[in-house]
This record gives structure tokens, sequence and C-alpha cells, in this order.
């Protein structure tokens, strides 16, 4: 262990030992994202050197929150909570360092414009509704035999919950060249011992068949199916109707914001690294990674930074925390293949992009839709306005068609987060801060140009305002004090790593995904260099704040270091349908 | 370990990381309410000393008045509170441990002040050669002047004032037998007597020059005729030239407190609202969050908060004695407040006719006053409640820190002035971002076309993102002759200890004060150790240990 390089004291504590300056560390990891800082906590708690650099002035990637105005706090990017289950909760003890939940009580609902609505998701899973078939024939405005063919698949599913999430998010995808077959993916297994009514064209489904073979009904289907396009994968595309399904489930069962929102959660991955002794520096942007005779020796940072060195060493890794299009520019060309080069390039960028307004309010929107009465008192933190399928693909056709905005008033399907309801340090008494995320095309694919967008920002928001309005009447203008808008555009520009302002890095289609995401090469999260990983969104699972990718990486990095795993601490538990290269390889 | 989640998770029943998540109730030895320089110096020094601390701030980032926040988003950053650290040369936090590793790197541009006093523009540099080649514009004599007063200022604070600022106050009588030891010590006896204007006056200076000094020495919270705050003319005009700037933002600086914090086993809790001390019979024992958490404290429970919030707030009613609880309810707050306009702009903004003698950009600005008469009537009517007009000053941060602006070739830049809490911020908002827009427009060529977003952060402003500075009060509390020395709170709390066992103080609102010192929390930090009889973890600074062979050599007198 950190072998090749001077031994840092992990912790000074009480000896009042100033750490050494130095400028070599084990691990060198480029981007203080939160799949980033999660790895560097890993390694650093795992007893090992590490480094994260990090371009913008601030650690947490997406999982940012600001100020704006005095007592508001906004989400530019990472808005809910989906991670419950991730391992590093309780291996890095994040507890420890900080995180608490703020507890949803009422997940939300759907509402479309004829009047039908869907409330209280929240209720509906947390206090057994889910499981009482004419209580959810109630909620849901669905007859009693749709009711109960979804309670059944609940109930068999439920007591398998963790083993079916982790098995699709927190476990590293198979090696492309093992020759596997769907049947062998990790959650068919589970599915397959958890449903007594599994079938294996359920591994063929896209999202959309799998709601219309349960009967469903919008506004929930809708509902589900934007959640999953929101999310990654693709609604209507065959093979991810499972993990389109699950995406939304790790919602549910998340069930809380961290408080103060997600940033939160990034300090709490910070503070555990930094108490293990990791270096972690900000506004250290890297420009090139070192490759000597094909391995990754170090980065170099881009001079105006606070660092007095402009090459940080890596004794045993680099590990990129940036977007996979950027892998080309970081390592010089002969070190790749052109083939490899133009496959990144090729990599689209499509449907992912979100129009993200924050709205300070000074009254909550009370919505009409049918179904609210089922709420109760709590308010309904997620809402869905438009929630028709008919809707959702005019929405898609406009994002996919390169539409600047919505072409029509009713394309415009909002998703609204009011995180301050649920919790106190959001928004100053009397006051709400409502998030709001539309899907817009990716700036690069424009055609209007790159800055379309911001520049229809201002109109995009008054057709904003009025769907907020139709659908609760309270919502006239003066409500709304002010608001902060957030392209893509921008996101790209703050954010070097939100290429096309991607919530989730890449599209989630079956030909890019587990052990093609982003490439086959690449699926393991290592790259043609040796000792060069990604470990990004735009790695499996791709999007959102799991910290599954560096879970995942971090099984590929023993068997990559014997000094890792031959180190192997007692808190670490791997996935339980890990494949290591040697078993794969016989199969 | 196996995969401990299985069992619990999910929990249908509501909190799903239940056993996961930070608990209920945590015991450690201290606790630090409040995250800003202060509480964050001193949870530094009890973690280096291997105590165990938590340390917990109301807001959703640690740093206080040490913020820099992205409030014209998207993409431009700003110092929405300190921008200017003026101890950097003594505050010991910065040299006793290794800060420059953890990302803090300070940076002192040499054209520190330029005063332009109607039309004629003054520089105070960094360089005191600097300062006297700008002087000698007018005269040689004038620079020779200029040179001798900033020398003699220089002495005070090196000798007396900056060392004095990390050691408890003593009580007057025993501060004046010590300081009448040397003359410089005498001078500073005298200078303490009288007020700012009385002090600027004996000098033949240019009326430009004095009035540009004025504003140095009192735009923190001084009133210029005020008798007996003489000391923080020197402080404030020595310092006044060597301000230093935090690359990055002045939020590194608590960011790199924050990882010593971390590295020595201490924890930082954000979005944390102490509610409450608790007791353990008469002893302060830990504390109550507002989402009904406890921290209990073994040892000491520190508060950087301002008196009110500290004694009247969160202690129980019957826990101090009626007499600190009725000095903290006649506590004054700061004289006034400041206003801030925040600009993002496109290109970096430059001053029209700026003085040709100097290349590089000004550190601070000071704009929009007539003479030294006009600064004295301003701060004055200021003091009364008014605007008399837009006067202050202007620093474009970004010239010094590129970070802060995220858009190529954007700059952020703000001005700001003494300013009143009592005021119509909201009905006259949207006027006086106009008339500081009209203002800048006068000096720096084409402002008014160059602005992106500008937004204005009032006093009400500053209270809210920092509840502890009530009325806006920057310092938690005004700079006066009965608050200020072993008066700040009041006689029993000045050197952090209260009248309540195992509760010290080690805010803004106690000795030495203000602004980012670093004092009260490195006192603080060594009275707990004192207590606890714990070995502090660094040795005094040669400073302060000169200081103390100087004016103490038989040791400092226990209050
Ligand atoms: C609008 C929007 C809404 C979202 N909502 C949610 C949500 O509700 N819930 C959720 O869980 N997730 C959400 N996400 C997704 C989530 O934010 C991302 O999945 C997550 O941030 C990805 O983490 P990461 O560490 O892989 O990458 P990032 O968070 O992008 O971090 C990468 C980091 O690398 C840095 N970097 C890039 N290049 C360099 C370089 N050359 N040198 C140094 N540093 C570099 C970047 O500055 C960045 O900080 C949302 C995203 C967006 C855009
Ligand atoms: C606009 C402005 C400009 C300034 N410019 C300068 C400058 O250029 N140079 C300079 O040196 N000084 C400047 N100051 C003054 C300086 O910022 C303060 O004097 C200094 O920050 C005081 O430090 P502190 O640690 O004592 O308290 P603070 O910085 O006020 O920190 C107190 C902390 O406690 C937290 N808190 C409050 N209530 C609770 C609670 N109940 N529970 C937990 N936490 C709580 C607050 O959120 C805050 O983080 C400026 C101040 C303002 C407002």
């Amino acid at each position: 262990m950190a072998a090749t390089t001077e031994q840092v004291p992990v912790r000074s504590r009480g000896d009042g030992e100033v750490l050494p300056r130095r400028s070599s560390f084990d691990f060198v990891i480029v981007g203080g994202g939160p799949n980033g800082l999660t790895a560097a906590a890993y390694l650093a708690k795992w007893g090992f050197s590490v480094c994260v650099l990090e371009a913008r002035p601030e650690l947490g990637g997406g999982a940012e929150n600001h100020e704006p105005s005095p007592g508001f706090s906004i989400d530019p990017h990472a808005s809910y909570f989906y991670g419950a289950a991730a391992p590093a909760l309780s291996q890095l003890e994040l507890g420890r360092y900080g995180l608490r939940a703020s507890t949803v009580t009422n997940f939300g609902g759907c509402a479309s414009p004829d009047g039908r609505g869907f409330f209280g998701a929240g209720n509906f899973f947390h206090e057994g509704k889910a499981r009482d078939p004419e209580v959810l024939a109630q909620i849901m405005g669905v007859s009693l035999d749709v009711s109960k063919v979804f309670v059944e698949f609940m109930s068999a599913l439920e007591p398998h919950m963790t083993d079916f999430f982790r098995s699709i998010y927190w476990t590293p995808p198979y090696d492309e060249k093992w020759g596997l077959t769907r049947s062998d993916l990790p959650w068919a297994q589970v599915l397959r011992e958890a449903l007594p009514f599994f079938d294996e064209v359920m591994l063929e489904w896209s999202l959309c068949e799998m709601m219309n073979a349960m009967g469903l009904p919008d506004p929930f289907k809708t509902g589900l199916l934007v959640g999953s396009w929101g999310n990654g994968p693709h609604p209507f595309h065959k093979g991810m109707a499972i993990p389109g399904f699950a995406v939304q489930q790790l919602m549910f069962y998340s069930n809380c914001t961290p408080v103060g929102g997600m940033h939160a959660l990034a300090h709490s991955i910070i503070r555990c690294g930094l108490a293990h002794g990791a270096r972690m520096y900000v506004n250290a942007p890297v420009t090139e990674v070192l490759v000597e005779d094909g391995r990754a020796v170090g980065v170099r940072v881009d001079d105006e930074t606070a660092l007095e060195e402009k090459t940080i060493r890596a004794n045993m890794g680099v590990i990129l925390n940036t977007h996979v299009k950027q892998l080309p520019g970081l390592v010089s060309g002969s070190h790749l293949s052109q083939d490899f080069v133009q496959r990144v390039d090729d990599l689209s960028l499509k449907g992912g992009s979100l129009f993200v307004a924050n709205m300070a309010v000074s009254e909550l929107p009370q919505y009409t839709s049918a179904g609210r009465e089922l709420h109760g008192a709590d308010y309904p933190v997620g809402m869905l306005l438009h929630s028709t399928e008919d809707q959702m693909l005019d929405l898609m056709r406009d994002v996919y068609s390169l539409n600047t905005h919505p072409t029509d008033p009713d394309h415009y399907q909002l998703w609204l987060i009011v995180h301050s309801a649920h919790d106190a340090t959001r928004a100053p008494d009397g006051y709400g801060v409502i998030t709001m995320n539309l899907q817009v095309p990716p700036p690069e694919d424009h055609r209007d140009g790159p800055d379309a967008v911001n520049k229809a920002s201002g109109e995009i928001m008054e057709t904003i305002y009025d769907v907020i309005h139709q659908y609760a009447p309270n919502m006239t203008r003066d409500k709304f004090v002010k608001t902060w808008v957030n392209t893509p555009q921008d996101s790209e520009f703050r954010n070097m790593a939100f290429v096309g302002g991607h919530w989730w890095g890449m599209r989630g289609s079956e030909d890019e995904w587990f052990s093609r995401k982003p490439l086959p090469e690449l699926a393991r999260y290592r790259t043609p260099v040796e000792s060069l990983y990604l470990c990004h969104q735009t790695s499996y699972p791709g999007g959102l704040c799991l910290l599954a990718v560096p879970y995942n990486l971090m099984h590929i990095l023993q068997e990559d270091y014997e000094q890792i795993s031959s180190t192997t601490p007692e808190w670490w538990y791997p996935s339980k349908w890990h494949i290591t290269d040697a078993e794969g390889g016989t199969r | 370990m196996s995969d401990d989640l299985s069992s619990v998770y999910p929990n249908l029943a509501g909190n799903p990381l239940e056993g996961i998540e930070f608990p209920q109730e945590h015991e450690t030895d201290c606790v630090v309410i409040g995250a800003g320089p202060n509480g964050l110096i001193a949870a530094m020094y009890l973690a280096a000393a291997g105590l165990d601390v938590v340390i917990l701030e109301r807001r959703y980032e640690i740093g206080g008045g040490l913020a820099t926040e992205e409030i014209l988003f998207p993409g431009h950053l700003v110092n929405t509170h300190a921008t200017y650290h003026f101890m950097t040369d003594y505050m010991p936090a910065l040299t006793d441990f290794d800060l420059g590793t953890r990302g803090l790197r300070f940076h002192k541009p040499n054209m520190q002040l330029r005063g332009r006093i109607n039309g004629d523009d003054v520089l105070l540099c960094r360089s005191l050669e600097d300062s006297r080649d700008s002087m000698a514009r007018g005269s040689i004599k004038d620079a020779v002047t200029f040179g001798d007063m900033a020398l003699r200022f220089r002495k005070i604070v090196d000798g007396v004032l900056g060392p004095a600022t990390y050691l408890p106050p003593g009580a007057p009588l025993d501060l004046m037998e010590a300081l009448d030891r040397t003359p410089v010590g005498q001078d500073m006896l005298a200078l303490s007597e009288q007020s700012a204007v009385e002090i600027l006056q004996e000098y033949s200076l240019p009326d430009s020059t004095l009035a540009t000094l004025l504003y140095a020495a009192c735009q923190w919270g001084i009133s210029p005729q005020e008798s007996g705050m003489g000391f923080m003319v020197p402080l404030m005009v020595d310092r006044g030239m060597q301000k230093a700037y935090s690359y990055g933002g002045s939020h590194r600086l608590a960011s790199s407190f924050a990882r010593v914090i971390l590295e020595n086993g201490g924890l930082i809790l954000d979005n944390a609202e102490v509610a409450a001390i608790e007791m353990d019979g008469s002893r302060a024992a830990g504390v109550r969050l507002a989402d009904g958490r406890r921290i209990h404290a073994r040892k000491a429970v520190l508060s950087s908060l301002d008196p009110q919030t500290t004694f009247l707030r969160l202690l129980p009613e019957d826990a101090a004695p009626k007499e600190i609880r009725s000095q903290a309810e006649s506590w004054t707050w700061d004289k006034w407040s400041l206003m801030s306009v925040f600009f993002s702009v496109r290109g970096k903004p430059t001053l029209r006719n700026a003085d040709g003698n100097l290349s590089g950009d000004t550190f601070e600005t000071v704009l929009g006053f007539d003479d030294f008469d006009d600064v004295v009537a301003f701060l004055e009517s200021v003091e009364r409640g008014e605007i008399p007009k837009i006067a202050g000053h202007f620093t474009c941060e970004s010239a010094f820190d590129k970070t802060l602006s995220q858009v190529a070739g954007n700059h952020t830049c703000f001005f700001q002035m003494p300013a009143p809490y009592d005021y119509p911020w909201d009905a006259r908002r949207d006027e006086i971002v106009a008339e500081v827009t009209d203002l800048l427009d006068a000096h720096f060529d084409g402002f008014r076309a160059s602005v992106v977003d500008a937004v204005l952060e009032s006093p009400h402003e500053i209270e809210r993102r920092l509840p502890n500075m009530v009325r806006g009060s920057i310092k938690h509390g005004d700079y006066n002759p009965v608050q200020m020395g072993n008066m700040r709170p009041n006689t029993d709390c000045s050197a952090t200890r209260t009248a309540v066992p195992g509760l010290y103080v080690c805010g803004a609102s106690t000795y030495p004060g203000g602004m980012v010192l670093g004092g009260p929390g490195y006192i603080g930090a060594h009275t707990v150790c004192e207590d606890l009889e714990h070995p502090f973890p660094r040795e005094y600074t040669r400073g302060i240990n000169t200081y103390l062979d100087t004016y103490f050599p038989d040791g400092l007198p226990v209050a």
C-alpha cells in the first residue's frame, strides 16, 4: 500500500503534525463530482493517498446548491436523492460525516389537462396503500383487476428490493466478450427468484410495453414513463423496461433528500475523504493526462491554480471523473486509436438536456387535479404536469427534432419539485422554492445554434408560469418572487463534464447499456490507457448521484492492483453478482 | 462486515437512512456554535490539540463572513461578505498550519487603496515607497509627512495591536501600565484618547489624502469624531495598506480551516442551526439543534454568536447570572451596516483617467466623496439612519481572481458603502442600483453598457444570511469605548470564559472584535485548553512572544 511514495499520515489527530507538501499521490482523481469524490473517499479510507483536482470553484459537481437570495436554496442540477440503497452510505459511514435525511411523506404525483390526477406516491408506498388493491384502484383511477396485478407485482418484488436495485446499479457490468445473454443479467437472476410469474419476455420489453401489459393508465403510466426518460432508460425502447421501472422505484424507495439538498450529500463524502487524508483542490482544471510507456502516470493542471506544482504524479492510477467525450482531449492522440476516438465522437448527446428553473414563490401551488383529496395533509414534493402519453410523445418529438422549445404550450410537460415543503432549511418561513425541469435539445445539436435556448429563456418561462397556473389557479404571476434559470448551455459552461447539459450523461438504450456503456471497452471502467479509469456518469450505470460508479470501480481496481486486493478492509463488501475477469473469461 | 443494509432497507415505514444517517444524539468533547472564521479557528486548534470537536453551522455552507457564492447566478461568484483580509501578517492560524497545502493562497495587490476625491487620485500602496511617490506629485514634503505617519502607525500595529489581537485583554489599568514601558506603547495610549478626525488633522497633508485616510480608518464602523477609539486609526490605516486577497475567494480560507479540522478527526455539520444550549446542572453541557438532535459536550461549549443570541436565546433563562443577561440586553449593534451592489460585467472595468504612475489593478477604490468634511458628514448622517448620497468603495475582485467568473471575458465587481439598517431597502432597491451604476459609469469607461447582472445586498440581506449579524452588524456589535477591550462583550466574558461553567464565547462580539482577525477564535481555543489543562497544540508566534516579553515580562496579569 502506498508502496511507491512517501508515507502519508492518514490522520494527524492530536500530534499536530503537518502533512508534507507533495505532488505525488497513489491516485489522482480528475473531477470532484459525486462519482469522483466517492472514489476518493473509498480509496482514502482504504488507505491510499489521493488527490482530487476539481476545475470548478467548488467540489460537488452536479450535487450543488446555491443561495442566490438569502434563505432560498436552489438546485441547479441534482435535486432528488435516489441512492438510499448505495453500499457507500454505510461503507463510508456518511452519517458520521454529517449526512442527515429529510424524509419525504408525500412523494407527489401527476396530473393531466382533463383533470385526472394521481397523488400521494409517498403515502402510497409508505403507508401500505400500495398493498391494498381497493385503495390503489381508487388512487390510480383503475379497475380492481388492474390494481390487483400491480399489487401482486410489487408485493412479490418488495422483499427483494435491495437486491433488485443493487443487481442493476451497484454491480460492475459484465465484459461483452464473455458472451453472456440477457438472461444472465444480474437483475434477471434476481427477478427470476423474486417473481413467481417471471417471464423472460420482461427482459425484452420496453417500459411502455410493461406498463401496457399491466394495464396501467395515465396519468400514472406517463408519470413512470417520463420518470424513466428523465433518468436515462428510454421508455419506448426495447430491453429497458426493468432498468426504467427500477429507476423510478429508486426514487420512491429512497424517500428522502439530504437535509439542505444534494450538496449536503457531497459534503459528507468530501468530509469522509478529507478525514482519511485525501487532498482536494478546487479551481484546478486538468488539461492533460500524462502517459508514459502506455501507462497514466499523472496529470497536468492549468497553471492558474492555487497549486504550486503544475504536474501531479500518480503512482498507481489516474481516475477520470469527466465526461467520456473529454477523454480524447485529455489523452494525447498517439495513445488512443483513431477508431476509438471516432466512436467516442459518435456517441449521441440526445435526450437528457434540461431547462431548469428555480422559482422562489410566496405560496406553494395548490393543484386542482382529481385525487388531490387522497394526499392528505402532506404537500406533494414532486408533480408532473401534462401527464399524458400523447403530451410526452409530443415533447419527445420536439426535443428530438431540435426545436428550441416545445412547439405548443400543451407539450410543456413540467416536472416540479418542492423540497422546501419538507426541509425547513430550503426557504425562509412563508416562502417556497420550486425547482422545475423541462427537457430541451442539447446545445451542440441545436439547429438554431448552441445559445438558442438561452435566448428563448424569457419566452419559455412565460409559458411555464402559464402551465403552472393552469394546474394551480392560485399561482398568479405575483406569487413568483424571483426565478433563476439554468439552461443546458449554462450547465455546460459551469461544469465541463455536463457535455450537452445532459443530466444523466449518455442515452439509456440497450445498445449503450451495461456491457456496452458507454462503449464496450469502457464498460468495466478501464480505458485504452493502462491505469487510467473512467468514473463518471457516462460510465455504467449512468447518471444520478447513486455513488454506484465508484463502488463498481472498486471491484475492478481490486482486480488490477494487488495492493488493493491484498488490503481489503473489513468494511468492504462486494456486489453479489460481480464476476471477475478470471471467472468471466472461463464462461 | 456484511451487507448491513438489506435488513433495514427499504424501510417502508419512513426514513430509509435510519441507522445510517447522523444520529439523534452524539457525544463529543467540545461543541463550537457557528462556523465563521472564529468558530472554525477555535475548532481547528481544539481538534489539533487532540480534542473531539463538533462545529455546527446554520447555513448550507460553512464560512460565515468568509463566503464566496454564486449570487449572480449562473456563472459569476462574489465574496458576499469579507473580501479584504487585514491581518494575514499576524494571524497565527495562518502560519500554525500548513494551509497552503490545503489550497490557501493569499495575494497582496500593491495598489491597495485609491481615493478618488473630487477628481484627485490618492494612491495608498503596499509598498510605502510607491505611496510616497504618489504623494510626491503634490509635494515632496507631503511624501515625507505621509511616510512618517505610516511608519508611526506601523510601529504601533507591529509592536502592540497586531500581537495583542491574539492575547486575552487586560484590565485597562494593567494595560496602561504595561504600554507605558515603551515610547511606542505611550504613543498608542495617547492616540487612543483621540478621535479619528483629531488624529488625522494633526497631519499637514492635502485634504484629499486626509479624506482617503479617514475613510480607510472609519469605513468599517468607527464614528469619525468619537474619542476613545483612536487606536483604530493606526490599525485600519496600516492594515488598510496591507490587505490581502484570498485566491479562489474568501471561502477558501474557511475551507482550508475545515480541512485541518477534518484531518484531525473533527466533525463539521452544516444545515445545523443550534436552537438551545443545554445544561447539566449549572454547567453548559451541549446543544440542541433546531431539528431536535442533541450534541453533548463533555468538556466545553463555545459560541461564536452575538451576546443576545448566546445569552438570551440559546441559554435557558436561569442559566446565566442576571447581570450577564442585562448586559446582553443593553448590547448595542453596529452603528451602521454595509450595502453592497454586486455586478457581473463584460470586460474588466477600467478607471477613467487613472493615475499613470503605476500599472496594475487597484484593490479598493474610494468614490463619491468631495473632501475630508464630506467624509465626516457622510458617515455621521449614515449613523443617523440616512443615505445622504452614493459614496463608498469599489473592487473588481475578478481582476485578482479569474476563478470568480466562469464566463470567459466577464468580470465580477462590487460597490459597497456604509449604510443604515432602518431604511426602505425593498422599495428603493432599483433606484439605488441605478444610482450606483451612474456613479460607476462616471468613473469607469462604458460601465453601464457592460453590466450583465446586478444584485443589491442590503443590511437586511446580511442579517437574513447571518442572523447573528443582527441589524446587519458586520462586527456583531458596535465599536465604541464601552464595547471594546475587556468590555467586549462585558468585563466578565471578554477573555472568552463566561460566568456559566463550560461555556465560552469566541466570536466577533468578544475581544478583540469583528472582521476576519481570527483573534476571538484563537483566544477561545487557548482558554479552553488552559481550563482543561490540555496542552495547546502550537507555540505563540514570535511577534506575540516579543510583545509579551516587552510589555508583560512577569506574565499576563490574571483577570
Ligand atoms: C439539470 C440536472 C438535474 C439533475 N437532477 C438530478 C437529481 O434530481 N438526482 C440525481 O441524483 N441526479 C440528478 N442529476 C444528475 C447528477 O447531477 C449527475 O448524474 C451527477 O452529478 C454525475 O456525477 P459525476 O461525478 O459523474 O459527474 P459531475 O457531477 O458532472 O462531476 C464531474 C466533475 O468533474 C469536473 N471536471 C470536468 N473536467 C475536469 C477537468 N478537466 N479537470 C478538473 N475537473 C474537471 C467538473 O467540473 C465536475 O465537477 C441532474 C443533472 C442535471 C444536469
Ligand atoms: C458585507 C460585509 C463585508 C465585510 N467585509 C469585510 C472585509 O472586507 N474584511 C473583514 O475582515 N471583515 C469583513 N466583514 C466582517 C466579517 O465578515 C465579520 O466580522 C466576521 O465574519 C466575523 O467572524 P465570526 O466568526 O465572529 O462570525 P461570523 O462570520 O458571523 O460567523 C458566525 C456563523 O455562525 C452561524 N450561525 C448563526 N446562528 C447560528 C446558530 N443558531 N447555530 C449555528 N450557527 C449559527 C452563522 O451562519 C455564521 O456562519 C464584512 C462583513 C459583511 C457583512
